[in-house]
């Protein structure tokens, strides 16, 4: 047990005692939690500054909302109905295709204009909301997976997280959903976590519940030192992303689209420590970099560079 | 870090140095001293009258060899209390206008010393003509003057007159040895000769009719058994004069030693309370032993200083005290799963969940309220789910399964009534509240994250909940809280510590040991 601790220190493991009262309550005031809890908000703020995100196609806000609902996707045949504050994944319905009334679900079942209205209906009243408030249902448009990612993982979207403090990306990685995580991309779920080198791009380790792996469990496809698809572009997302919510210490949830490449999905006031498994490194060297070269006024540029570099530098040990 | 320090040192200095100046400069007792065998006896009478006249009559104890008695208080519900003697025996009378249901109570310290008499070898020490015409008479209860008695005492080889001490002794063997002690049984003394068995009362009573019988002073003594973690039962033993008045017992067969656990409450076998016009009497005794020796007890009461003696918390009525004991030890709870939460990282359901329930619980044993509360939360559930279909808003659902979890404690009681299970009963101590947004909590979780990370979730929470349990069931914790309500300014410095506690949480050591293990190898 001190063996660990010691060298856990060593390596600069970020812990949550930490994380909360040096980070999150640090740097993210309270009053603009909203702006990343509701992801309604914080698509709207992405799409007044031209920051791709999945496009809305309509919001059900009342359950008076709900009748006109299913005639406001007419000419749409595939789209994600989710609820605007729903956590880790729950309340999402995912439509692939649909003929007249009936519409096909994600997983090949099929449901008609009734339950689609009804499972709305329930996201309304709070059914997948954090605490159980009443909520907003959205429906965007479906996002198609980036095939090289496809081909690696077989169920669910993949998508990348990256740490953004003060502006400066410290560390990101991928995500990806397995048969076991049921599709979602949660590590705690059994999904593959992949660290990724903010500097060249390229996967380094790979872990599924904190036990390191070099392959993906379904399809067997190689996930270590693979140069991960529109990374780069996904970064610079990521960051401007988090310039519009005023937080000082965000997770950016990032989906790379077949034809749109990177996409902003959602932000986190709270992201994880996993990340650090992941990466085979610990934070707070970075974050205390970040601390010490940070300088007013930065430029986008300025900041993705100085983030590259830190985490050039300060990489992974093994 | 050092900020947090000083902070967290400058909250607790108050309480501290109030504590410590109550401990050091006034004297006062920081840990029950749990004297030995003082008690606070109570007797409850409950009565319920037709007429208007009638009167109810208690037997009241007195110091004497054994035991002192102080502190005495009645309470008298409408009637007129009075004590009048009479010989030995101190009766505590209630008269007056009784109308339906009376509940009348007298209470006292008493403090068992145990009686050890040197019994004379010699008879020198001759009774007085009065203690002879008073103990050697035939009664009703002790047939002296019976054929049987006579008969039987013929047939035993006793020694002659000379020898009183062993006369006694003779007979406390064979009353002792020879009568079957049977729970529950006859007191009747000539029925317990002939039949060689009978109750506690009738073999004291025939030992005390033999002594009278072949010339011995003699008289029976009823009073209680007072034990630690026992209800006060009732006991009875013989008084035999031999130039003085010895002690001796047949059932629990000791001859010139009382022991220590033994509280004389009359002289004399008549029922230690008696009533005249009640349509029905019912009494108890009941018995606490005191934490606390009088002298302590009364400088916690009025500490000898000015600016403490008109705020002591032991001023304040009894049931306020008992209610503020509890509500002291709650921050004692708070700061124990403030550090379990933050420093080990244990995940519970709800913040303060676990602490509400060991609070809930200190009532009853913690098994059986475990056992109740998965009771209750599993009916709670499965409502829960079965609800999950009809897809109910969610406050109208939260009250249901509140309706629910209030018939389920109702149940319980009622259980507890058939069963005389008192620790069912206390189900209605349960916080329904929290019990409700534990049931909603743990659906959710199971739905959420599945049903393995919600059981380890209801796993700690229980776990925690055991933990905190203890601190409720602390007599010693309960005094020093209520003793020195100050300390909470101690926790809350304490919780200031915790608070800008940054470093790992033990729980991140072994979640993140393979990384540590991979940056060692």
């Amino acid at each position: 047990m001190l063996k660990t601790l010691k060298s856990l220190r060593a390596m600069g493991l970020l812990g949550i005692n930490r994380r909360n009262t040096s980070y999150t309550l640090k740097w993210n005031d309270r009053r603009f939690y909203p702006l990343v809890d509701d992801k309604l908000q914080t698509k709207r703020l992405c799409e007044q500054a031209g920051i791709p995100t999945a496009r809305l196609l309509t919001v059900a806000e009342r359950v008076g909302d709900l009748a006109t609902l299913f005639d406001e996707l007419e000419g749409h045949n595939d789209f994600v109905l989710k609820p605007a504050r729903g956590a880790m994944g729950n309340g999402i319905l995912v439509i692939k295709a649909r003929d007249g009334i009936m519409l096909q679900k994600a997983g090949g079942s099929w449901i008609d204009q009734e339950a689609f209205t009804f499972h709305a209906s329930g996201i309304i009243s709070g059914l997948y909301a954090l605490g159980g408030r009443p909520d907003v249902a959205l429906v965007e448009e479906r996002l198609i997976v980036h095939p090289e990612l496809a081909a690696i993982c077989r169920d669910g979207v993949p998508d990348y997280r990256v740490i953004v403090f003060r502006g400066i990306p410290v560390m990101a990685m991928v995500r990806l959903p397995t048969e076991v995580s049921a599709g979602r991309a949660n590590l705690h779920q059994g999904a593959v976590g992949i660290g990724v080198n903010l500097a060249t791009c390229r996967s380094s380790h790979a872990v599924i519940r904190s036990r390191p792996t070099t392959h993906h469990p379904d399809t067997g496809e190689a996930v270590v030192d693979r140069l991960i698809p529109g990374f780069a572009r996904a970064v610079d997302i990521a960051v401007q992303a988090t310039d519009l919510v005023h937080l000082g210490y965000v997770g950016a949830d990032i989906v790379v689209d077949a034809t749109r490449g990177p996409v902003v999905l959602e932000l986190n006031a709270r992201p994880g420590l996993a990340i650090q498994i992941a990466n085979r490194c610990g934070l707070l060297p970075r974050l205390n970099e970040v601390e010490r070269r940070w300088r007013p006024g930065m430029s986008l540029e300025d900041r993705l560079s100085l983030g590259r570099e830190i985490a050039g530098r300060l990489g992974a040990a093994a | 870090m050092t900020r947090n320090f000083w902070i967290g040192a400058a909250v607790a200095m108050p309480g501290l140095l109030l504590f410590l100046w109550k401990v050091f400069g006034l004297g006062l007792p920081v840990a029950p001293s749990e004297p030995q065998d003082l008690w606070r006896v109570e007797l409850e009478i409950q009565t319920r009258s037709v007429a208007r006249g009638g009167s109810i009559s208690a037997a009241l104890p007195s110091s004497g060899p054994g035991q002192e008695i102080d502190d005495s208080l009645a309470m008298s519900d409408r009637l007129h209390f009075s004590v009048v003697r009479d010989g030995p025996r101190q009766i505590g009378i209630w008269k007056g206008s009784f109308s339906g249901v009376h509940h009348v109570s007298h209470a006292f310290r008493a403090q068992l010393i145990g009686d050890v008499v040197e019994v004379k070898d010699t008879d020198g020490l001759l009774p007085s003509e009065e203690i002879v015409r008073r103990y050697t008479e035939t009664t009703t209860t002790l047939p002296v003057n019976d054929p049987e008695i006579w008969t039987f005492l013929l047939g035993l080889e006793l020694r002659g007159p000379e020898d009183q001490l062993g006369r006694a002794r003779g007979l406390l063997t064979f009353v002792a040895d020879e009568i079957e002690l049977v729970p529950d049984g006859n007191s009747d003394a000539l029925i317990c000769l002939a039949t060689r068995e009978c109750g506690m009362l009738g073999k004291e009573r025939l030992l005390a009719t033999l002594l009278r019988a072949s010339g011995l002073p003699a008289r029976v003594v009823q009073g209680l058994s007072l034990q630690r973690g026992r209800e006060p039962e009732e006991a009875a033993w013989v008084d035999v004069w031999q130039g003085g008045w010895v002690p001796v017992s047949a059932s629990r067969g000791f001859f010139g030693r009382r022991p220590s656990d033994l509280l004389a409450i009359t002289v004399g076998d008549e029922p230690l309370v008696q009533s005249v016009g009640m349509a029905a009497t019912n009494f108890r005794y009941r018995a606490l032993p005191e934490d606390f020796r009088p002298d302590e007890l009364a400088a916690l009461m009025v500490p000898s200083s000015l600016i403490l003696a008109p705020i002591s918390l032991y001023r304040l009525p009894v049931a306020t005290q008992s209610v503020l004991r509890v509500l002291l030890v709650v921050p004692l709870g708070a700061l124990l799963l403030a550090l379990l939460r933050n420093v080990v990282g244990i995940s519970t359901f709800g913040t303060f969940l676990p602490v509400l329930l060991a609070l809930a619980l200190r009532e009853s044993d913690l098994a059986v309220g475990l056992v109740m509360l998965f009771g209750v939360v599993g009916l709670g559930l499965v409502a829960r789910v079965l609800m999950d279909r009809l897809h109910l808003l969610l406050v109208p659902r939260l009250c249901i399964v509140l309706c629910l979890v209030v018939l389920a404690i109702v149940t319980m009681a009622m259980f507890g009534r058939g069963f005389e299970q008192r620790d069912l009963m206390s189900g209605v101590f349960f916080p329904l509240v929290i019990i409700t947004m534990l049931i909603e909590r743990f659906s959710i979780s199971l739905a959420e994250e599945g049903l393995r990370n919600s059981m380890t979730r209801l796993a700690w929470s229980v776990g925690v909940t055991i933990m905190v349990y203890p601190l409720f069931q602390s007599a010693t914790l309960s005094h020093l809280m209520f003793g020195f309500p100050e300390l909470v300014f101690v926790v809350m410095g304490v919780l200031v510590w915790i608070g800008g506690y940054t470093g790992y949480r033990i729980s991140e050591l072994i979640r993140f040991r393979s990384l540590a293990a991979q940056a060692a190898g």
